[in-house]
């Protein structure tokens, strides 16, 4: 009989969480909390205009004010003053034209953070402002003015499959629609927060919350002219990210880090909310014209779709976020004629940048959207006709990769449709809607597929590393490049290790995330984590537990296929040894407890200029459907249920599954109904949680969700990935079932009241 | 060319550590403030605009006290004062003279203990940012009405802002741990 605090294997059950008991307790250490001693703290000062000529920066009223202790621009970056997640093509302090509200000019350091802003408002910038570019449309018409010399087109990203022509000619029915999307702010609850410390042997330690050790390492190096060696970043307990402390985490650590190098002091630099969403990144802002064909037994027979890239005023990973709209740009269908024309573009808006699902949600609210006015002109129930274009294994996408396994998309639908009661509730609601009445009701079903694991354009930075030492009392110590941003990755690749070495999952301790830990493992993106860093903490794993199981062979006098690891305890036939016993046998028998584990999925063939190649690994589908209830005297739309079906590959821990797709539902109906940044002329008006809300525990409708388990070949027990899809349908469901219930076309989002009041009203 | 003052026209000035009243914490004569803090007692002087969450964080060392918005939007900065929960973040450390205080790190009964453990066995901490906020802000519901309905978990916790989980688990957490009190710790 084993006890729960023994137990090894827990795959597919709810282990706690390892961090959830400091967490309630209120032991965690964000970054904020921790204090040094003789640290300053540093405000930044930002452009005052959005696009704009600076002549120059005075910061003598900031060198006087109280409690300053320095103050430094461009002119003191010891390196380079240049930074950008894939191309440094953005100067960490501006030295002529600032492109966005975030461009920097100054840092102030100061005894306190109040005094230090203070101060920072003290700083003068004499400069000429320039016309603002915010259109990503006209940004490209002849005569815009221009944000770089090279023009306003970053790039024009193709997927060119089949004849589009050859394919409209067959089709019986078409659409031809247009969408407006519009940013989403992540709204993490921690705002940005890093520390920079002087190490006395001349190394630079950064500590903060974010996403990606590996990306600030670089940056940080880049602006202080150090090699990568003498560059450690530690990741502190993250208040949150959702691709938010991907990108731009590097900026602020690279300011703070410079300050601190020059000052000589630890420097902390904390943002609160206003700055936070002024100069982080968001989700794109994009315009998307749909151009399907259908013939007549409902199968796609054309798909010709043009995308509006709102990048912000420097490159970031606008290019990177816009090739994985191009994969998925139809969504998890299949068609044979295709042309994608995605066009991505300089703004003076705020930056682009990732956000949970990088570019898919986006295409996927246009195509699911575009597939149910095409049903209607085929005179076809929306899911029949999404169904006879599902794709599935042996078929291929849109990028002409064939799937190879694991994607199980019409399983998914069919048990979100039976789930949901979908046609019933259908016909309960239209028989409510004839009444009349004050609201409408309506239900809304969307479909979604996400290349799990980083795009064949980012294949090199794919491989992962995981450090495991084996301890003499049986426990182990866990070193992944991963990082833990709330998703709970660390207690499920805990749950990986443990099941394999026998150990109890308690007695796994993984270690916050650190650069001198383990190598490079590419960032924690793109639902990677528990694929990536599972199967190399797997591999450490299985390394030193054949050394384990070699010592206890011989103890045992038994063949190495017989033993067994499993609950605290070496079992060989009848024979027993309680594991902590072998592990200090290990120990005394000078066995080697530690390894280093990697894992790189094999090479992908990709053609940029086709878009056409092994775009990914491997691909999650899902469904969901929501239900809503429209009040057609306020505008306002409440999500009354929601049914998420997806596809997972396995599941390891349930409940951490279930809280992803719970909370991805959540964010993905914020911004489908309430999340509005208001940008005006680059500007933004409401950058503060009054103005700018993200749902409540009032908004938070019931979600039922179900999981379907075709094993993944590759993953780690065979799992996949789930942090983005759980978010991806989400929106283009809830707006569906807006247009269910008003018969609205609904193309824009998000379909706030005062938008929808004012369609009501058209 | 104009000339202008890099920040002062958008709300950043405003924000976090006092700067939000337009009135330095540093400005103003001191004023002595007696008050409980997780059972201990303090006597202090603070300046008349600085906050209750700063003296809280820097002064008394409270770190489970989290800042996420700075106006009282996103309840991070929740503490109970006198069992009532507050935003530490809009108050002033002066208007908590002679009150009792509790953060999350105060809680030790096996009521709120019991409260704690729900909120881990439901899956209701993910980032766990809001969570002591939103531990404090249950316990207050808990200890004025031991069996509430779900609609009043759902108002009581409407204040607290959650990124992470869509809040299905912590109604869960909450709910379940009224249960428990009902059945089992108070017979």
């Amino acid at each position: 009989m084993t006890t729960t605090r023994e137990r090894s294997d827990w795959l597919g059950h709810s282990p706690e969480r390892l961090d959830a008991a400091r967490k309630v307790a209120g032991r965690t250490r964000y970054t904020d909390d921790i204090v040094l001693s003789n640290m300053l703290h540093a405000a930044l000062v930002t452009s005052p205009h959005p696009h704009t000529l600076v002549h120059e920066v005075d910061v003598r009223g900031a060198q006087s004010a109280p409690g300053v202790r320095a103050v430094y621009t461009a002119a003191d970056v010891p390196g380079e003053n240049q930074v950008g997640c894939v191309r440094p093509d953005q100067p960490l302090f501006v030295v002529e034209r600032a492109r966005f509200l975030g461009d920097r000019l100054a840092i102030v350091l100061a005894d306190t953070a109040e005094r230090a802003r203070r101060a920072a408002r003290r700083v003068e910038v004499s400069h000429a402002p320039l016309a603002v570019v915010t259109c990503p449309i006209r940004a490209l018409e002849p005569g815009a003015p221009l944000i770089h010399a090279g023009g306003n087109l970053l790039e024009h990203k193709r997927v060119i499959r089949g004849d589009t022509d050859a394919g409209f000619a067959l089709a019986a029915a078409t659409v031809d629609e247009t969408y407006h999307i519009d940013y989403q702010e992540h709204a993490y609850l921690e705002p940005n927060a890093v520390i920079a410390v002087p190490e006395a042997d001349g190394s630079m330690t950064v500590m903060g919350s974010l996403q990606c050790p590996f990306y600030v390492q670089g940056a940080v190096a880049r602006v202080l002219g150090l090699p990568h060696a003498r560059v450690r970043v530690i990741q502190c307990d993250t208040g949150g990210a959702f691709g938010g402390k991907e990108d731009y985490p590097s900026e602020p650590a690279a300011c703070a880090a410079m300050a601190a190098w020059l000052v000589g002091q630890p420097v902390k630099l904390v943002f609160d909310r206003h700055e936070d969403i002024v100069r982080s990144t968001k989700r794109h802002r994009m315009v998307i014209r749909e151009r399907l064909g259908a013939n007549q037994a409902g199968q796609l027979v054309a798909a010709h779709i043009e995308i509006w890239v709102d990048a912000g005023g420097y490159e970031g990973l606008s290019r990177v976020v816009a090739e994985r709209s191009n994969v998925s740009a139809l969504g998890p269908y299949g068609c044979p004629n295709v042309r994608i024309d995605t066009r991505i573009v300089y703004t003076n808006n705020l930056f682009g940048g990732a956000f949970r699902g990088f570019g898919t949600p986006q295409t996927t609210f246009a195509t699911e959207s575009a597939m149910e006015r095409l049903a209607a002109a085929l005179e076809l129930p929306s899911p029949e006709l999404k169904r006879r274009n599902l794709l599935g294994v042996g078929d291929l996408t849109v990028s002409g990769q064939r799937i190879e396994e694991s994607a199980p998309s019409t399983v998914c639908m069919d048990l979100a449709l039976a789930r949901s009661n979908f046609a019933a509730r259908r016909a309960e609601m239209a028989a409510h809607n004839r009444k009349g009445g004050p609201t409408r009701l309506g239900i809304g079903l969307a479909n979604q597929m996400y290349g799990c694991c980083l795009h064949a354009g980012g294949q090199h930075m794919e491989g992962s590393a995981a450090n495991l030492h084996v301890r003499a009392d049986g426990s182990v110590q866990l070193g992944i490049g991963g990082t833990e941003l709330g998703q709970g990755a660390f207690t499920v690749v805990a749950m990986l290790v443990a099941r394999e070495l026998g150990v109890p999952l308690a007695k796994v301790h993984v270690m916050l995330t650190d650069t001198a830990l383990v190598a490079d493992s590419g960032p924690t993106v793109a639902s990677r984590t528990t694929i990536m860093s599972g199967n190399a903490a797997l591999d450490a794993a299985r390394t030193v537990k054949a050394r384990m199981i070699e010592v206890a062979a011989a103890e045992l006098g038994a063949a190495h296929a017989a033993i067994r690891l499993a609950d605290n305890v070496v079992r060989a036939g009848g024979d027993t040894m309680p594991l902590p016993a072998l592990t200090a046998l290990c120990h005394r028998r000078k066995v080697d407890m530690s390894a280093t584990g990697y894992y790189a999925p094999p090479p992908k063939r990709w053609d940029p200029a086709t878009g056409q190649g092994e775009a990914y690994s491997v691909y999650c589908f899902g469904t969901q459907v929501a239900e809503v209830e429209v009040d057609l005297f306020s505008g306002a739309t409440r999500v009354l249920r929601v049914t998420a079906v997806h596809d997972v590959g396995r599941v390891l821990n349930r409940a951490a599954l279930v809280g992803q797709v719970e909370g991805g539902v959540l964010q993905g109906i914020g911004w489908a109904l309430m999340e509005h940044l208001k940008v005006e002329d680059g500007v933004p008006k409401n950058a503060n949680f009054t103005d700018y809300p993200i749902p409540t525990i009032l908004d938070a409708p019931k979600v039922d969700t179900y999981f379907v388990e075709e094993p993944y070949g590759a993953g780690p027990a065979g799992a996949k990935g789930i942090g983005e899809p759980s978010l991806i349908p989400a929106a283009a469901a809830v707006l569906a079932a807006v247009r269910d219930a008003t018969g609205l076309p609904v193309t824009d989002l998000p379909m706030t009241p005062e938008r929808l009041l004012l369609n009501l009203s058209k | 060319m104009t000339s202008t003052s890099a920040v002062c026209k958008t709300r950043g000035a405003s924000g976090a550590h006092g700067a939000h009243t337009g009135v330095s914490s540093d400005e103003g004569a001191p004023v002595r403030v007696t008050l409980t803090v997780d059972g201990t007692p303090h006597s202090l002087e603070v300046r008349p605009f600085e906050r209750l969450l700063d003296v809280l964080r820097e002064r008394l060392g409270c770190v489970s006290v989290k800042e996420g918005c700075g106006e009282g939007e996103c309840g991070a900065c929740t503490v109970l004062m006198d069992g009532v929960p507050v935003l530490s973040c809009v108050l002033f450390a002066w208007q908590a003279d002679g009150s009792r205080v509790t953060t999350v790190q105060g809680l030790g009964s096996p009521r709120d203990r019991a409260l704690q453990r729900a909120f881990v066995e439901a899956g209701a901490v993910q980032c766990g940012f809001c969570t002591p906020g939103l531990v404090l802000a249950a316990k207050a519901l808990l200890d004025r009405n031991p069996a509430p309905t779900e609609d009043e978990i759902r108002h009581a916790l409407a204040g607290n802002l959650c990124r992470c989980t869509g809040y299905e688990s912590i109604v869960k957490a909450v709910a379940n741990a009224a249960r428990g009190r009902t059945r089992g710790a108070q017979p």
